[in-house]
């Protein structure tokens, strides 16, 4: 495992669902976690203790030396908000297909069909896209889209407006038009938990302005919503990613994906990449 | 609906106007199985965004950008397909071959094995061919699909007078021996 695929944090459980020992597997190694006296824990294989951080309701890890803390997400952090767990779902996919599907939009009404997008409403404008340096990080700015019930408390169609942000190579973040309260963002996150390279346990959270609906009709929507990209995620190939151009032919809604490549190629990190055209 | 030949994963659909069409199950644009797809009119549609591909494989709308006119580049893989006799074939390289007349009988059922072709027509004492006829009364008769090394797809056809739910459970029982199960 090379040092630039090791030295991230990465999601392994979900803090509210971890309670005795529990075995998963990590970048293809198994690893150990579990909660003792109040304190969360992850162990290697050789039981040597890794670096824990408990954050966004998720245990993260690492099996490298981490140069930076784990991202962070201010906007999740005002009050009002209901943090929601979603549980996971496993995919017979890499990890960075299934980020990628998360940072695309133009799916929508054929994946999500009447639900984040249905015909005729198929056009994707222009949006803005950037690797943003000082932080290392991509973001998609002023993507607009017509839905017809963008989220649960959303009634009718309209028009939302998104921007994405990849702080982590299997992380992303959605900051979505807030049906309730116009001028905030809710935030719906994807954590990727690499298992192997073609296989993840995929993590949504979500921070919402959202009095009404109940938590489990919030968890089933999400839960939805990942259930339909999943019956994509297992049915492309080759199930990694290319990060050469030639194998895929992107077009301009896919700015966002083209910038995740250049930015997963540029800083070396290929776990679940394909690198040489096949 | 998907296929396998020779290890290449096929989608082979049928346009509104019955033409039948083999592609390799790959969406240039984001790798998605085009057997997952759906149909309209002469086209094909890939599910994850709805890219539409005309008869000749050339994609034709890309729905997020209607008013652009794709490229020409942007093509399926599409191989020689054609229908004769209730079965459907399928070349993966170019070929003035005609399909093998089938002509009199009726297509009964298709069967997966897990065995290679080689393997079904030595079963029945005869060399790998596209087609095996097996000289049974009801002159049952298997299309052979070479899938990959360990399996294959038989479509099996017969006399159109046969009892097809019998021809179907003698298919299964040879089935059973072939894949070493208890028959």
């Amino acid at each position: 495992m090379t040092p630039e695929v090791a030295n991230h944090w990465y999601p392994v459980g979900m803090c509210s669902g971890i309670h005795g020992a529990q075995a998963t597997q990590l970048l293809g190694q198994s690893i150990t976690l579990g909660k003792t006296g109040g304190q969360f824990w992850v162990r290697d294989a050789g039981g040597k203790a890794l670096p824990v951080i408990e954050r966004f309701g998720h245990l993260w890890t690492s099996p490298g030396q981490p140069n930076r803390d784990l991202f962070t997400i201010p906007e999740a952090e005002t009050p009002g908000r209901r943090l929601v767990d979603c549980g996971s779902v496993r995919v017979k996919c890499s990890p960075l297909r299934a980020v990628e599907n998360f940072l695309d939009i133009a799916h929508f009404p054929f994946v999500h069909t009447d639900i984040l997008g249905a015909e005729p409403h198929t056009e994707v404008e222009r949006y803005d896209v950037d690797i943003r340096e000082e932080v290392d990080e991509v973001w998609a700015t002023k993507v607009k889209f017509f839905q017809p019930q963008a989220a649960k408390s959303a009634e009718g169609g309209i028009t939302t407006e998104y921007m994405y942000r990849v702080p982590a190579p299997t992380c992303a973040v959605l900051y979505k038009t807030c049906p309730p309260r116009p001028g905030e963002w809710d935030v719906i996150t994807l954590f990727v938990q690499p298992l192997t390279e073609e296989l993840c346990e995929v993590w949504p959270w979500m921070a919402l302005y959202d009095d009404d609906t109940p938590m489990a009709d919030l968890v089933s929507f999400q839960q939805m919503i990942f259930m339909q990209d999943r019956s994509i995620l297992e049915n492309q190939i080759p199930r990694k990613l290319p990060l050469d151009p030639g194998m895929e032919v992107p077009t301009q809604a896919d700015l966002t994906s083209i910038a995740y490549r250049r930015w997963l190629k540029r800083t070396g990190y290929t776990y679940g990449a394909q690198v040489v055209a096949a | 609906m998907p296929g396998r030949i020779d290890g290449q994963d096929i989608a082979i659909w049928r346009g509104a106007s019955g033409q039948v069409h083999a592609w390799g199950d790959r969406c240039p644009h984001r790798g998605m199985r085009l057997s997952h797809g759906f149909v309209r009119g002469e086209t094909l549609a890939c599910i994850y965004h709805g890219w539409q591909y005309d008869a000749d494989g050339g994609c034709d709308h890309i729905p997020a950008h209607p008013n652009l006119v794709p490229p020409k580049t942007i093509c399926a893989t599409t191989y020689s397909c054609a229908e004769s006799d209730d079965v459907i074939w399928v070349a993966l390289r170019p070929t003035d071959e005609k399909c093998p007349s089938l002509a009199g009988l009726r297509g009964v059922r298709s069967l997966t094995i897990d065995a290679a072709a080689e393997q079904v027509a030595s079963h029945f004492g005869q060399a790998v061919n596209a087609i095996l006829r097996l000289g049974t009364a009801d002159n049952i008769t298997l299309a052979l699909q070479p899938m990959d090394a360990d399996h294959c797809t038989a479509h099996a056809l017969s006399d159109a007078r046969a009892d097809r739910t019998d021809v179907s459970r003698w298919l299964e029982h040879q089935r059973r021996v072939i894949e070493g199960q208890p028959a």
